[in-house]
């Protein structure tokens, strides 16, 4: 294993590019570190939830008096209880199309139907298990592209949240299960199929997968004397201050959100999930209400589109890709949740980070009778490079190209147009496929054996464009004995967003970063941010800082400029305080905003002069071992490299590159939530594998190289999602290097690849 | 009927005692009788390692370990490992130096799973790190590191 | 879960009477890491669990005979002491290879011989391994003990045919120093898994034939079976490319599999064919 910089970072000397431990690392190694988990409040109830068994049908019944009766309830509600204090109970970030509990109709097997609060959370859990419904069962839609023209629609209309404008011409539209449908058109693709020397199309699959953090969703309401607080595993605490406001119609300073550590998000902890739940509960009980969920009921929470794609390409007599057109269905499960944007976003980027003129591509997010899906750690970027990084490699075989030569040949460039029109800009597409090439000794002929064991490499290559428009404000607080508090609104998940803001700020404020508090995410304390999420918060975020510590620097001087100090004097600023207080008082407070450019996509072309803040790229290359009699495989080296503009901390970026590519690596090859009639069926760690040690690849190499974003805060961009984009399409192609078949769908498997080797009648099956 | 009994052992080197009810397991009771938080139920089957506790000198899964028979025992969380409040345990040292975890919610599981293993096994190869944790999930995926801070305890603990 | 009766006999006959009745939400528990998670799920609601761990002292040590014909097992031993015992490495390497990829180190550190035994989950690394080493279960029970072929208490899925009142005391293992044995985990999701299938396999070779093979397939199954014709076919045979396909496909023949989240039966059945034959030759060929 091994993990290096490819550059040494080009930063100043100093806070910035510096690999400290992360700031709470001591907290976290002696199990004292703070999770909503570990809290709990005087006078809590503890609540359960009775989940739907049927994944489609109207509630004809529902038997709450058993559970009334056990000892120690304290209330069992359902959805008319809700609307006792909440009247119109339905939420969504895109849509408000979700209940906070069933209202007369199930639309996902596990869906929330009634909760029981007790004292003690065996009680409720007890009680909870004596509800029982009846039902009136419809006939469900489990299939994204069956669902697209099906008659069995899952909501009867559609719904549009008023904060994205330009969901608002679906709203009333009635009798379908599309929630969005995007569109790009770029150049004339009909004529330039029609002049190709060659088209390709093929057809792809990816299944839902869930992001498991091992701290399963938990959320704690404590409503009481007119305001309420949240205690909230949450990824976006100022949404959800937002979200829950406009609900019951408070302003937003009566809602409070607190948000400590999180065991884990990656995507899932974003947006309303238990939150409005539990204020609703802890509204009628009067009381702090908790809800802490299995990780067997996290799968009922929210998923990673499963998706199906296809995608065409011309190709000139030279080898130039001239037109792509791609359809994409986004399975978004019975909640939109994000996948609207999901859907958009990813519809961006959907033909590839090629060089080409014509492209076309429809994107649907679609309704269906499954758990919700939203985002996951590449908000839907590493299901599209699923398709086009395996249609490139299909097309580079088949005109017998070199794979990287192929690649090369169409690869977008800065300066060039990429599809949305947006003018690519500090984007290393072209250095990380390189650097790939170079880590996978690409020039060296590899020995593929000839008996039992086949060897075979890939490579893929795969970026993505940034949730935007979006804001981030972050404040400096300077104490007045020359001590430093950071309040900002970015959640620390793992990722290390702590430790990167303090670097950012003591670089510009020139203090030691180790020796700055991060405030952690209060509403009634920290201001806003729009959320965790998409590997926004470094630039978002870490721009914000380093703003608000400019402006605290400039009101230093200003102060210093009032108590008539020399400019060039270096007396600190505590020394500024007390000569102006008198004692050791005051504060110097220093704000900084920023939000980036953003321009809207035409509707009808989804062209936009500024389409995105930056690009997110990531590349893959596999070698991988395949025993043909059984299809049992290995990845025996599986190489990561992505463009981050430039390196805050490195070597805390570096285990956020590799930990993305080894989640990717879990839903390329083992991670599957397998439905049957619309029952999920292997929800629980027995039965849905995530890595663990013995599946780590035995060669891994992670990289980055950087391209200096301009606009970033010391040249960074984001990252925590470049290396889930083409881990599996590296994968996959290495596969096809090894026996010559092809697989569409993920996850790849043993089992799938034995099918293949048996369709394609490669010989040494046994010796039949 | 014995629905509910009083146990006695000894916590991170202390005598003390609980009355805990026959279904609450060893992970509920440090949580809910003595504010440890550090063991923490996850995936509830025993599978991630999130809920380890050492009972008698042996790593066990809290979430599977009925509180009722802790009587007698010798219990250790990751809480009683660090010898002072300015000071680490060597493995809670190589932990923060190879960077091994990124939101710590697995972390003490594999710290006291460590130090287990290097109890048995003062210098385990790869192989051996990677048998011995594999039952210990991290969603952060943090993996390379923690084999190279088992590597470093290791070297640590041999005074290296 | 909810409260339950939790009761700690010392003695066999207060166990029995603690036993006492037919009530199937009674039972004997071992070291509970099986039982809890039936009991988290609410498959399974206790009234009372009765258990075993203070008769440790009668029921919790490995002895191997003076003649070294047998090894016994008692009941409440756990995994984690089978791993670590001289004895059983010396004479049962196969356990010991076996306990690598058993479950995880905590769980091994709990569950105990009996419980394994009793629980009857197909997917148990163990209860195979025990078959093909033709081990022997001594069950005690108010009406007198009695010994009968591990092989001979599963029934099916998580069903075995113990009474309700019986307890498991000892596992009795014959040795053999001519014997060779492994067993093969096969799994087809993460590299830690439960099996899709469980292959163990024990012979004797004599003059390049093999020798009252026993073979037995887990997890594919709906409990650990042996592949008695298959057995048949193999004594006395060599060990050729030629004798290895013929036995797989007897395997496959007999070997009743169903499809289920780890693999089609199709696959099992040929994951099958071609993992017994690489077992049966790697006894072949080992010293």
């Amino acid at each position: 294993m091994a993990s290096q910089t490819l550059t040494t970072p080009a930063m100043p000397a100093g806070q910035v590019g510096r690999s400290i431990p992360r700031l709470e690392a001591a907290a976290k190694v002696t199990g004292r570190a703070e999770y909503v988990h570990n809290m709990s409040l005087p006078g809590m109830l503890h609540g359960k939830i009775f989940r739907s068994v049927i994944p489609h049908g109207k509630i004809k019944h529902l038997d709450l008096d058993a559970a009334r009766a056990v000892e120690g309830v304290f209330l069992v509600a359902a959805i008319d209880d809700i609307r006792k204090v909440i009247a119109h109970p339905y939420y969504g970030p895109a849509f408000h199309d979700q209940p906070i509990l069933a209202d007369g109709k199930v639309r996902y097997a596990g869906e929330p139907v009634a909760v029981v609060l007790a004292d003690e959370a065996h009680i409720a859990e007890e009680a909870a298990g004596l509800i029982s419904a009846e039902y009136e069962e419809l006939p469900g839609v489990y299939d994204e592209v069956e669902a697209h023209g099906a008659q069995v629609f899952v909501h009867d209309e559609l719904k549009p949240a008023a904060t994205f404008p330009d969901l608002a011409h679906l709203l009333g539209r009635r009798d379908t299960n599309v929630a969005l449908d995007f569109q790009l058109r770029r150049g004339d693709a009909d004529a330039a199929f029609a002049a190709a020397e060659h088209v390709f199309e093929h057809h792809f699959r990816t299944q839902p997968t869930m992001h498991t953090p091992l701290e399963p969703f938990v959320s704690i309401a404590d409503a009481s004397g007119g305001s309420l607080t949240l205690h909230t595993a949450s990824q976006n605490p100022s949404f959800v201050r937002i979200e829950i406001a406009r609900l019951l119609g408070w302003p937003e300073n009566r809602v409070r959100v607190k948000v400590p550590y999180l065991g884990g998000g990656f995507g899932g902890k974003l947006y309303i999930k238990l939150e409005a739940l539990v204020t609703a509960l802890s509204l009628i009980a009067r009381r702090p209400v908790k809800i802490s969920l299995t990780m067997q009921e996290q799968f009922f929470m929210v998923m990673r589109h499963a998706a199906t794609i296809r995608i065409k390409s011309g190709v000139d007599k030279s080898g130039r890709i001239t037109a792509r057109s791609c359809e994409v269905w986004w399975n978004g499960g019975a909640y939109a949740d994000i996948g609207p944007r999901v859907t958009q976003k990813a519809g961006f980027t959907a033909a590839g980070p090629y060089d080409i003129d014509n492209v076309e591509l429809n994107s649907y997010a679609v309704y269906t009778n499954r758990t919700p899906a939203g985002a996951l750690r590449g908000f839907g970027a590493p299901q599209t490079c699923w398709a086009y990084e395996t249609h490139t490699d299909m097309i580079a075989a088949k005109l017998g190209i070199d794979q990287l030569a192929f690649r090369r040949m169409n690869l977008l460039h800065d300066g060039r147009p990429q599809a949305t029109g947006t003018i690519l800009r500090d984007a290393a597409i072209d250095k990380v496929l390189d650097r790939v090439a170079e880590r996978m000794n690409w020039g060296t002929p590899l020995e593929r054996g000839t008996g039992r064991i086949r060897r075979g490499r890939g490579i893929a290559i795969g970026f993505k464009g940034i949730t935007a428009p979006t804001t981030s404000v972050a404040m400096i607080n300077l104490y007045a004995d020359g001590s430093c508090g950071l309040y900002i609104g970015t959640v620390d998940m793992g990722q290390g967003s702590d430790t990167c803001m303090a670097q950012i700020a003591a670089e510009v404020l020139n203090l030691d970063a180790e020796s700055i508090k991060v405030i952690h995410p209060d509403t009634d304390v920290t201001p806003y941010d729009m959320g965790t999420l998409g590997s926004r918060s470094t630039f978002h975020m870490g721009t914000a800082v380093r703003l608000a510590a400019l402006d605290a620097n400039q009101k230093i001087a200003a102060l210093a400029e009032e108590l008539g100090v020399p400019p060039n004097s270096n007396l600190p600023f505590s020394e500024l305080l007390r000569r102006k207080y008198r004692m050791q008082a005051g504060n110097i407070i220093g704000i900084g905003s920023f939000i980036p450019g953003y321009d809207k996509p035409d509707q009808e072309t989804g062209q936009s002069a500024n389409v995105t803040p930056f690009w997110g790229v990531g590349g893959s290359g596999a070698e991988v071992e395949i025993d043909i009699e059984t299809g049992e495989f290995k990845v025996t080296k599986l190489v990561n490299v992505a463009d981050v503009g430039a390196a805050i901390n490195p070597k805390l970026l570096a285990a956020q590159l590799s930990g993305a590519a080894i989640m990717q690596l879990g839903f390329t090859t083992s991670e599957n939530m397998l439905y049957r009639d619309g029952q999920l069926t292997n929800g629980s760690f027995a039965d849905y594998k995530i890595p663990c040690l013995l599946d780590m690849p035995a060669v891994f190499i992670n990289e980055f190289v950087e391209s200096r974003q301009h606009d970033g805060p010391f040249g960074a961009k984001g990252a925590g999602e470049s290396t889930t984009i083409a881990v599996s399409p590296a994968i996959g192609n290495a596969i096809a290097d090894a026996i010559g078949v092809r697989l569409m769908d993920l996850p790849l498997t043993a089992e799938a690849i034995h099918g293949a080797i048996l369709a394609a009648g490669i010989g040494g099956d046994d010796e039949h | 009927m014995s629905t509910e009994r009083t146990v006695r052992f000894s916590l991170n080197g202390r005598a003390v005692k609980a009355h805990v009810a026959s279904h609450e397991s060893l992970v509920q009771v440090l949580r809910d009788r003595f504010d440890l938080f550090g063991s923490r139920e996850s995936c509830g089957q025993g599978l991630c390692g999130c809920c380890t506790v050492i009972v008698d000198g042996k790593p066990v899964s809290g979430c599977l370990y009925l509180a009722s028979f802790l009587d007698g025992t010798s219990v250790q969380t990751i809480e009683g490992l660090a010898p002072a409040d300015d000071r680490l345990d060597p493995v809670q040292e190589a932990f923060i130096e190879a960077g091994a975890f990124q939101c710590g919610f697995c972390t003490p599981g594999f710290i006291l799973m460590t130090k287990h293993l290097l109890a048995e096994n003062r210098a385990p190869s790869d192989d051996d790190i990677r048998h011995y944790l594999t039952g210990n999930l991290c969603r952060c995926s943090a993996y390379p590191e923690i084999v190279a801070a088992v590597k470093l305890a290791a070297t640590k603990q041999r005074g290296g | 879960m909810r409260p339950f009766d939790l009761v700690e006999p010392a003695t066999l006959e207060e166990a029995f009477h603690l036993l006492e009745g037919d009530d199937p939400a009674v039972r004997p528990i071992g070291g509970g890491t099986a039982l809890m998670l039936m009991m988290k799920e609410q498959v399974f609601r206790p009234v009372r669990l009765v258990s075993l761990r203070h008769l440790a002292p009668q029921f919790g040590a490995i002895s191997i005979d003076a003649d070294h014909r047998m090894i016994r097992f008692g009941a409440t031993t756990s995994f984690s002491e089978l791993e670590h015992s001289a004895v059983v490495a010396r004479h049962l390497p196969v356990v010991v290879r076996t306990m690598r990829t058993l479950a995880n180190v905590r769980v091994r550190n709990v569950a105990t011989l009996g419980g394994n035994l009793a629980h009857a989950d197909p997917h148990l690394d163990l209860p195979p391994v025990w078959i093909a080493l033709g081990a022997q279960i001594v069950i005690e029970n108010p009406a007198g003990p009695r010994i009968v072929p591990a092989e001979d208490i599963f029934e099916g899925y998580y069903e075995t045919n113990l009474r309700h009142d019986d307890i498991i005391r000892e596992i009795r293992v014959p040795l053999n120093a001519s014997q060779r044995a492994s067993y093969v985990k096969i799994t087809t999701r993460s590299a830690h898994d439960w099996p899709a299938l469980g292959i163990a396999v024990r012979l004797e070779m004599k003059d390049g034939l093999a020798h009252h093979p026993r073979i037995v397939l887990s997890a594919a199954t709906n409990k650990p079976t042996r592949l008695v014709r298959t057995e048949a076919l193999a004594h006395g045979q060599p060990i050729t490319p030629a004798s290895l396909r013929e036995l797989g496909e007897a395997a496959v023949s007999e070997a009743d599999i169903a499809s289920d989240s780890r693999g089609s039966a199709d696959y099992k059945k040929h994951l099958l064919r071609v993992h017994l034959g690489r077992a049966l030759h790697a006894l072949a060929l080992e010293e």
